[in-house]
């Protein structure tokens, strides 16, 4: 992680905490006090059906991801409002709540619909794809909308106890959210009702737990509503301190992650890294984007709605920070992302000119390397080199046979012997592990620290991963065959396999 | 030897019988005197020849082959052996007629000693660790320039058991762990000098060589880590840890706690160390042998104390240290079994103190007295009543002392082998006579006891045969008729230093010229003697290796012409302030091939040529050469590159 991102995470750090002592507004505040991620993320902050509709325009498959977040998000912006104005007792106002979401819900999946009406047969590009990523949109939110359903109903049973425990073990994701509009202030959600009742007050009140939060009486609570996204219960058990109903979870695709601009020009398609610098490009467009209010930071105008905390998925299937993974561990920026997903799922492409051994995927990590790179003198027999002599000759206490190598020893040998060594040894890993992982499918946790293992161990996720698991042996060079036929058919079959395992959560 | 030879039966003995006989000869010179017997005898010699001591290199190639069982080979005294050389031996040597293969006579080597050995350089070591196999000690002490890499070559003798890297200047933490990781079956590592060691090496080297029972870490830059790491080593028996400047009492408890084996343990010199950090050290280990701690403590009453519980203590040095008679009185009481002493330049040593100390010590062998100023016969009959046994006694500078003193050893020290009555005034003939009785002395120094004359040399002459070395230095009441004596008797006389005698003459060098075993000769300043004198030692003594003739202005060319012809074993060479000409410089250096080391200062008849010809004519062995600093800009600077190409020293003076 370098220093940028370090920062980014410290930053990120603070909100949660913030978000849990005081009110929306100040975490929102804080929010945007982060540099990295609103300069990166100022796009996706815009009023969500105004980017839908934008990007259904414009057709940019880059914003994809984009609609599929926007009901959730403008859902639970709702939702908050609501909650944040009121219910402190569970009473009918707090079911109205519920069901006036979900009719507003019901309304945009409608709109998405006319849409999808309106914009047949005249689309260009990738008809099929965008119709697929429509369609599975539609699924999702329906899906979404039933659960909701189901569990509001449930609350209305006075046995309440019972169906939220049968609820969260059996019907998954259904008791899930019963489980959500648990407040859960300190624990986790699947300590499930008896820690709270617990902890609260009216332990013998047979109503549900929003009862509770009320005698908790913390306001933090509010902004757990909204969490229908989340998946596996055992998430809760992960990452910092957010609890698994805190936060919201974006996944950028993949070409979205590697693409160099992430700003594009709606109207010449040029791209930008920063978007203010895109909004200086927009202004030789017409005398329109001229006007103050198009050269203001977009930021002013969203900092007035308020926003939950979002974190970061890696679209990578297999992968801890894939949503999907049972032990997910979320990425706080988007700049998080960008690295971990090169430094993890990318060929490492930039070699150091100076030693011609380490590679990197991210050029940061390469720049960090090059203040160092020589300054490793320490250089043990098995080829790594350590900055200081303390941690070579520790080294060498631990590991028999191992002896510090002199200099002329290194030209000599090291460029030759040693990475050839290294390079066999991954080799033979990455086949042990994915023979492994194509014979059992049980292993994925357990190998899940070793970093071929995780490549590899993907294999019996996602159909695209086939390819992986055939491979087999061959996988000595995990990455170029995996990208190739991803960029051209697989590209497609990993998208939808993500799509449909979004819209089965949700 | 000539019963065997007049004996008609002595061929008829069987080759194990012979070769038992031969076993019984300790002595050098009777070995050769065997193998020059027959040619049966010569080949018992070759075959049962364990050790091998090469002086001259030239002749390595055939004592190879001539000795194929050798064990321990030791080229400390050749000059120059160097990769090229170490590269024939192993791949020439060897198809001799018997050899089976190239380099065989390796294949046995279990010693090895390259003290000194400046030429040699890595590469040849890998060669010679990787050619025998066997190697169990390794000697590449005071080879200044070597480092890691050679650390490195040694590492791959894996039954390595005694290594001694003393003054390896260039030796760091790195080379350390590339022994210490390779030849884990170290027992004994010697590192003295080896400046660049630290904490961290010391630290892996315990880690990783847990046999370790020797260890000596003297004068390194270490700290109190590196005796937290040693504290660990269980089979520990010898620790040396002399002048290290960094190591105080918190770390001697860590020994208190650790090394159970330990038996000897030298903290002298350390800057750090006091009282109480050696009663640590002798409250953690009631059996050591030996203790020593010059120059860091006062004996406080604590100490003491504790040094009551030391019964088997065998060895006591606390040079430079203030002592009270008491104390005296606790050690002598206690540590019964003391062998050796050493109380050198302490303050507060007696007469008294001393009566007190021997009378319970009747087995010391090893006194040592330097500088002790106020004691008198009356210490020293006490001493020679108490310590029949005795057999090294130091007095340098007792200036009290007189013939009554030595009167006592005489009588009752007769297994004496060497006193030092340096600087001893009271000291006369009549004191040599009492002293010649001690007939197995062999070691005499009379330096600068201006009252001794030829009679009372020729005392020692006439009695003391087995000499070996004696200190005339400014003994200027001797003269020719002494050496005479001298040269009559002492016929092992190895070491002799006759510097400003001034009454000796060419008839004593002459005389000189008798003694064929004679190696080391200091004569400075000796301003009688000329050419002829030198010649005559020239010719006689053929096993001369030192020689320091500075300020003997008047010899001539025809002796340089005679040393560069017959000193063929000549090692080291000062000739500083005398009158060589550069034709007989140029032949002393060149022609003299075991040259190492000469001191070349102030040649009033010689010119900047005929140095830089001679120097040419020896830079090929030459280690070391002192010469006047102002020739350091008229000499070419392509033969002073290529002594210092060479690994050769040059001191401007």
């Amino acid at each position: 992680m370098d220093l940028k991102e370090r920062v980014c995470d410290e930053l990120q750090k603070e909100v949660p905490k913030g978000a849990s002592s005081t009110n929306f507004n100040t975490q929102h505040q804080q929010k945007w006090e982060d540099p990295s991620s609103t300069l990166d993320y100022s796009t996706r902050i815009e009023p969500p059906f105004q980017a839908f509709n934008q990007t259904c325009q414009t057709q940019s498959l880059l914003l994809c991801n984009n609609q599929i977040k926007v009901p959730m998000q403008d859902g639970s912006i709702n939702d908050l409002l609501q909650q944040a104005s009121k219910i402190q007792d569970w009473d009918p106002s707090a079911m109205l709540n519920n069901l006036s979401f979900l009719e507003q819900k019901i309304h945009q999946l409608q709109d998405l619909v006319y849409l999808i009406i309106a914009q047949k047969g005249q689309v260009l590009g990738r008809p099929d794809e965008l119709l697929v990523q429509q369609q599975q949109l539609v699924t999702a939110d329906l899906t979404s909308i039933i659960i909701q359903l189901i569990s509001t109903a449930g609350s209305l049973l006075s046995s309440v106890k019972q169906t939220l425990s049968a609820a969260t073990t059996s019907l998954g994701q259904c008791g899930e959210f019963g489980g959500v509009v648990f407040p859960s202030s300190a624990q986790r959600l699947n300590d499930g009702v008896q820690p709270q009742n617990a902890g609260g007050s009216k332990v013998s009140e047979p109503q549900n737990s929003i009862d509770i939060t009320s005698n908790n009486g913390n306001e933090q609570n509010n902004h757990i509503v909204e969490e229908h996204e989340l998946k596996d219960e055992e998430d809760a058990e992960e990452g910092e301190n957010l609890l698994p109903g805190t936060y919201e979870i974006l996944q950028l695709e993949k070409e979205e992650i590697l693409a160099p601009h992430t700003h594009f020009c709606t109207i010449c398609g040029k791209g930008f890294k920063r978007d203010a610098n895109l909004r200086m490009h927009m202004r030789g467009h017409g005398d329109k984007y001229k006007t103050p209010g198009a050269l203001a930071k977009p930021t002013k105008e969203s900092s007035s709605e308020p926003t939950i905390i979002k974190r970061y998925s890696c679209p990578y299937a297999g992968c801890k920070r894939n949503k999907d993974h049972k032990k997910f561990q979320p990425l706080k920026t988007i700049l998080c992302v960008k690295n971990h997903y090169k430094r993890t799922h990318c060929d490492k492409s930039y070699i150091c000119s100076r030693c011609n051994t380490k590679k990197f995927s991210v050029i940061a990590d390469l720049k960090t390397h090059e203040k160092h790179c020589g300054k490793d003198k320490w250089l043990c027999s098995c080829g790594t080199t350590f900055s200081r002599k303390d941690k070579l000759f520790g080294h060498i206490t631990l590991f028999q046979g191992h002896t510090p190598a002199i200099p002329s020893d290194e030209i000599k040998v090291a460029p030759a012997g040693t990475s050839d060594g290294a390079t066999n040894k991954v080799g033979s890993v990455n086949f042990n592990l994915s023979s492994y992982v194509s014979s059992e499918s049980e292993v994925q946790s357990s190998s899940m620290d070793i970093k071929g293992g995780i490549d590899d161990a993907v294999g019996y996720f996602s159909p695209l991963s086939f390819d992986t698991c055939n491979f087999g042996g061959f996988h000595e060079f995990p990455r170029p065959p995996f990208d190739d036929s991803e960029s051209s058919f697989a590209f497609l079959l990993s998208r939808s396999c993500n799509y449909s395992q979004k819209s089965g959560e949700e | 030897m000539l019963s065997f030879q007049s004996s008609k039966n002595v061929l008829s003995l069987t080759e194990d019988l012979l070769v038992r006989i031969y076993e019984l000869l300790a002595a050098e010179s009777d070995r050769k005197s065997f193998r020059l017997v027959c040619r049966e005898f010569r080949r018992i010699d070759s075959l049962t020849r364990r050790h091998l001591r090469v002086i001259r290199i030239e002749f390595l190639p055939i004592l190879l082959r001539k000795y194929p069982r050798l064990q321990s080979l030791d080229l400390s005294a050749c000059p120059r052996i160097d990769d090229g050389v170490v590269s024939l031996l192993l791949t020439r040597v060897g198809p001799g007629s018997n050899s089976p293969s190239l380099g065989h006579w390796a294949w046995g080597l279990k010693s090895l000693v390259l003290s000194r050995a400046t030429g040699l350089r890595f590469s040849g070591l890998e060669m010679l660790t990787r050619a025998c196999p066997c190697l169990e000690s390794v000697d590449v002490s005071y080879c200044c320039g070597f480092g890691d890499r050679e650390a490195a070559a040694l590492s791959s003798a894996v039954g390595l058991r005694e290594l001694n890297m003393d003054k390896c200047l260039q030796l760091t933490d790195v080379g350390l762990a590339k022994i210490a990781v390779g030849c884990s079956k170290l027992e004994k590592l010697s590192l003295k000098w080896c400046m660049e060691i630290t904490d961290l090496g010391i630290d892996l080297l315990c880690k990783k060589c847990v046999d370790l029972k020797y260890l000596d870490v003297s004068y390194l830059k270490v700290t109190n880590e590196s005796l937290h790491s040693i504290a660990s080593l269980l089979k520990l028996e010898v620790l040396g840890l002399m002048a290290c400047p960094l190591i105080d009492d918190v770390g001697l408890q860590f020994i208190e706690r650790g090394c159970p084996s330990l038996k000897v343990i030298d903290v002298s010199r350390c800057e750090g160390v006091s009282s109480s950090g050696l009663i640590y050290v002798v409250r953690g280990h009631r059996n050591l042998l030996e203790l020593n701690a010059g120059y860091c403590l006062s004996l406080s009453t604590a100490l003491l104390h504790q040094m009551k519980n030391l019964n088997h203590l065998e060895v006591i040095r606390i040079d430079g240290a203030r002592i009270s008679e008491t104390s005296f009185q606790v050690i002598s009481a206690n540590c019964k079994s003391l062998v050796e002493i050493g109380l050198s330049k302490c303050v507060g040593v007696t007469n008294m103190g001393i009566m007190r100390l021997v009378s319970a010590c009747i087995n010391l062998r090893v006194l040592n007295l330097t500088c002790c100023h106020s004691i008198t016969d009356t210490a020293i009959s006490a001493i020679a009543y108490s310590c029949r046994s005795l057999v090294c006694l130091k007095l340098e500078s007792c200036n009290m002392i007189t013939e009554k003193g030595l009167c006592q050893l005489g009588s009752f020290c007769l297994l004496l082998e060497e006193i030092d009555l340096t600087d001893c005034c009271g000291v006369n003939d009549k004191g040599l006579e009492y002293l010649s009785r001690c007939s197995e002395l062999s070691c005499l120094k009379l330096g600068l006891c201006t009252n001794i004359s030829n009679k009372g040399l020729s005392y020692i002459g006439s009695n003391c045969l087995k000499i070996h070395e004696l200190d005339l230095y400014r003994c200027t009441g001797i003269g020719d008729d002494g050496l005479e004596a001298l040269s009559n008797g002492c016929k092992k006389l190895r070491k002799l230093n006759l510097s400003y005698c001034n009454a000796v003459s060419d008839r004593g060098l002459a005389y000189i010229g008798r003694l064929e075993e004679l190696s080391d000769l200091e004569m400075r300043a000796l301003h009688k003697i000329t050419g002829v004198g030198l010649e005559a030692v020239a010719v006689g003594c053929k096993k001369l290796a030192d020689l320091d003739m500075k300020h003997c202005e008047k010899v001539g060319d025809s002796g340089f012409w005679a040393l560069a012809y017959y000193s063929k074993n000549l090692r080291q060479i000062n000739l500083s302030y005398c009158g060589i000409s550069d034709m007989a410089l140029c032949m002393v250096m060149g022609n003299l091939s075991r040259l190492q080391e000469a001191k070349l200062v102030h040649l009033s008849n010689s010119t900047v040529e005929g140095v830089e010809l001679a120097l040419r004519a020896c830079c090929a062995r030459i280690k070391k050469v002192k010469l006047f600093a102002p020739l350091r800009f008229m000499l070419s600077s392509e033969i002073l590159e290529i002594l210092h190409a060479r690994g050769c020293i040059i001191r401007w003076d």
